[in-house]
């Protein structure tokens, strides 16, 4: 019997002292799933304080109260407070109500992200999704600064160009001016150009840039002052380490104060089985919520955050 | 820049032991305690960090210490072995031999630097006076042919690339032959981006090995990449088995513990880093030089040689 019920504390009023040890293994457990440790040692502090003075039910062990715990505080940082409706808000610019007297204007989506992530890969994706939501795409290549950049989006725009032209839904155009020109400057023209040409949504890439490299960062404002974008939405990427909390503070605050971004998209989540981490190291940074997640190379391989799946492999 | 917080927290836990009036065992605990914290947030490998943990322990082993030895000295040495044998692997790096070729094959995930590292790596032989060229066997990445052949362009480096064949094993063996048929003596195939977990991936990763056999196989790992660097680095070394690393993105503040714990995983040295998107951003790697700077521990690679 006692080997059964060994870590069973039924109706046990929890000290500090009970959790401490408990606690250490969940933190080892989410340093594990690839969360940074400033995340996890937050999310571990939360939990133990609500638990303290707390009474287990009667079969339950600390360690079960602990998951419980851990798992509501998971779901908890990754809902999102509000819902983005992206189809709706899009028509909502293109085709204002009489009401709000707003004149008919396309969406503009700009997509920032250090190096590597996979900004221009999901830009293409969510290309993909708005094509097959039959609308009208203007893809901006506004990474003037990385060699085959240009090329690389030309080469998607041109597959999704054919992709769409067979199914008859929506349509799409690359809008460039090759290389070593002013970014924000290409932004602003091709929502110019967009509006002049009805078309829907624009979809900004931008060049990859190290969120500690000052100069780089401080153009992030100008950028989006010029292109006055909708949305901005930052990649992650679910592979990388602690740097997540920096990388998304910095990119969250390269706007200096006038907006933040308005969602992650975290990429390259096929790559780490169930260490996907960086997600939460990324909310937890900013409070931003995840929109879509990137889960492969090809066109279809965007999906929409599930909060449930997501703390399932979290916590197994 | 790469592990230059963690150095400084190490360094500071190491002399805020040595310089306090107890040196006993708990302010030794305390020590190793947050050490461990520090490589924790840098990414490095959680079971990594115990081994290290209970390596130090034993190295030291403080309570067997006589009362009068340099407990100061012993402590520092235990840290910094224990810190070099993360990142020195103990193996020699390939070293290209000039007058004949030497195919170089780049390997990693998507995005870590690959292809940006392949002109940095031709262009540092070039200018060492080797005959250095550039193959694009990447078929897959939308406008990757593009992305070499400016580089490349830009350093006046030959380029081979085919738009048309979309195998990357025959488009690999078509420019290395024809390389070497031309006398180069560095011909690197820079190759697209995979992960373990696609077998279909692998595969052609192994396929363009076969058909190219290259001396020498690099792993190209980004300074950022967290706890899967040694389940992806183990993967690749297992199929591909590299025999050297490159870290990139060292100029951003990631810690670079992931990465490193690649090395430990797969017994592989760092034989470069990337500091910079340009061309010239590429440093040589040496593991002890490296620890003692960042440690700011100039006399401790000596002590360690004896
Ligand atoms: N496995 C996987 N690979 C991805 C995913 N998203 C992007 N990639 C790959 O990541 C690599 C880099 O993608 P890019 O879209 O070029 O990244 P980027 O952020 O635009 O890069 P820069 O513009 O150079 O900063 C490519 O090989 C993509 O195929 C994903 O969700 N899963
Ligand atoms: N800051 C910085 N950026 C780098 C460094 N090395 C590469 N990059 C950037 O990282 C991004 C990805 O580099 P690539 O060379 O395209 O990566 P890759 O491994 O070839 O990518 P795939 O072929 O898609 O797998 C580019 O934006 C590069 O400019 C570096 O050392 N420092
Ligand atoms: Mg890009
Ligand atoms: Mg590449």
């Amino acid at each position: 019997i006692s080997g059964l019920f060994r870590n069973v504390v039924g109706g046990k009023v929890l000290t500090e002292e009970d959790l401490e040890k408990a606690m250490k293994g969940m933190e080892e457990h989410l340093l594990n799933k690839n969360v940074a440790r400033e995340a996890a040692v937050h999310l571990c502090d939360s939990v133990k304080l609500e638990l303290v003075g707390v009474k287990t039910g009667s079969f339950e062990s600390i360690d079960a109260a602990i998951r419980q715990a851990m798992t509501s505080a998971l779901a908890k940082i990754l809902t999102p407070t509000s819902t983005l409706d992206l189809l709706r808000s899009i028509s909502a610019a293109n085709e204002p109500s009489a009401l709000s007297r707003s004149k008919s204007r396309p969406y503009v989506i700009s997509i920032v992200g250090v190096n590597g992530v996979g900004k221009s890969t999901n830009l293409s994706k969510l290309a993909f999704f708005l094509l097959q939501n039959d609308l009208s795409i203007l893809i901006a290549a506004c990474d003037t600064f990385r060699s085959g950049a240009v090329e690389q989006l030309r080469v998607h725009a041109r597959n999704l160009a054919e992709l769409s032209s067979r199914e008859g839904r929506g349509s799409v155009e690359l809008f460039e001016k090759g290389y070593g020109k002013d970014a924000a400057h290409i932004a602003r023209d091709a929502v110019a150009y967009a509006a002049s040409k009805n078309i829907n949504v624009v979809l900004i890439d931008t060049a990859g840039r190290r969120h500690n490299d000052t100069r780089l960062m401080s153009n992030l404002d100008n950028f989006a002052e010029l292109a006055q974008p909708d949305k901005i939405f930052m990649v992650g990427e679910a592979l990388v380490g602690s740097d997540s909390v920096a990388q998304a503070r910095n990119f969250n605050a390269a706007f200096k104060g006038k907006r933040t971004l308005d969602g992650f998209i975290i990429s390259k989540c096929d790559t780490v089985g169930d260490m996907v981490g960086s997600l939460v190291s990324m909310v937890y940074a900013t409070r931003i919520p995840v929109v879509f997640l990137g889960v492969g190379q090809h066109y279809g391989d965007l999906r929409g955050l599930s909060v449930e799946h997501t703390v399932k492999l979290l916590m197994q | 820049m790469v592990l230059q917080d963690l150095g400084r927290r190490i360094n500071a836990a190491v002399s805020d032991l040595t310089r306090s009036a107890n040196l006993d065992e708990k302010a030794f605990d305390d020590m190793i305690k947050e050490i461990c914290s520090a490589l924790l947030s840098a990414d490095v490998n959680v079971k990594l960090v115990g081994q290290l943990r209970k390596s130090i322990r034993a190295q030291v082993s403080f309570k067997d210490l006589p009362t009068h030895t340099n407990k100061k000295r012993i402590i520092q040495k235990a840290v910094f072995d224990q810190l070099v044998a993360l990142v020195d692997p103990h193996a020699e790096p390939f070293k290209p031999r000039k007058g004949k070729p030497n195919v170089i094959m780049f390997v990693g995930l998507q995005g870590a630097g690959k292809t940006t590292t392949c002109t940095k790596l031709a262009r540092h032989y070039q200018t060492r006076g080797f005959k250095a060229c550039l193959v694009c066997a990447d078929t897959f990445r939308a406008g990757a042919f593009d992305q070499l052949k400016q580089n490349a362009t830009r350093a006046k480096i030959p380029f081979y690339g085919n738009l048309t064949q979309t195998d990357p094993a025959v488009v690999a063996l078509e420019g290395v032959t024809r390389f070497k048929k031309e006398r180069f003596e560095i011909i690197i195939v820079d190759t697209s981006g995979r992960h373990r977990q696609e077998a279909d991936l692998f595969n052609e990763m192994v396929q363009i090995q076969k058909a190219v056999q290259p001396d020498q196989t690099i792993m190209v790992l980004d300074a950022t990449i967290g706890q899967q660097a040694e389940a992806q680095s183990k993967a690749f070394k297992e199929t591909a088995d590299f025999g050297s690393i490159i870290i990139t993105k060292t100029d951003g503040s990631a810690s670079g513990g992931g990465a490193i714990s690649a090395v430990a995983a797969t017994h592989t040295p760092i034989v470069f880093i990337g500091t910079g998107e340009h061309m010239l951003d590429l440093e040589k790697f040496q593991p002890r030089t490296f620890i003692s700077r960042l440690l700011g521990m100039g006399d401790m690679a000596g002590l360690v040689e004896h």
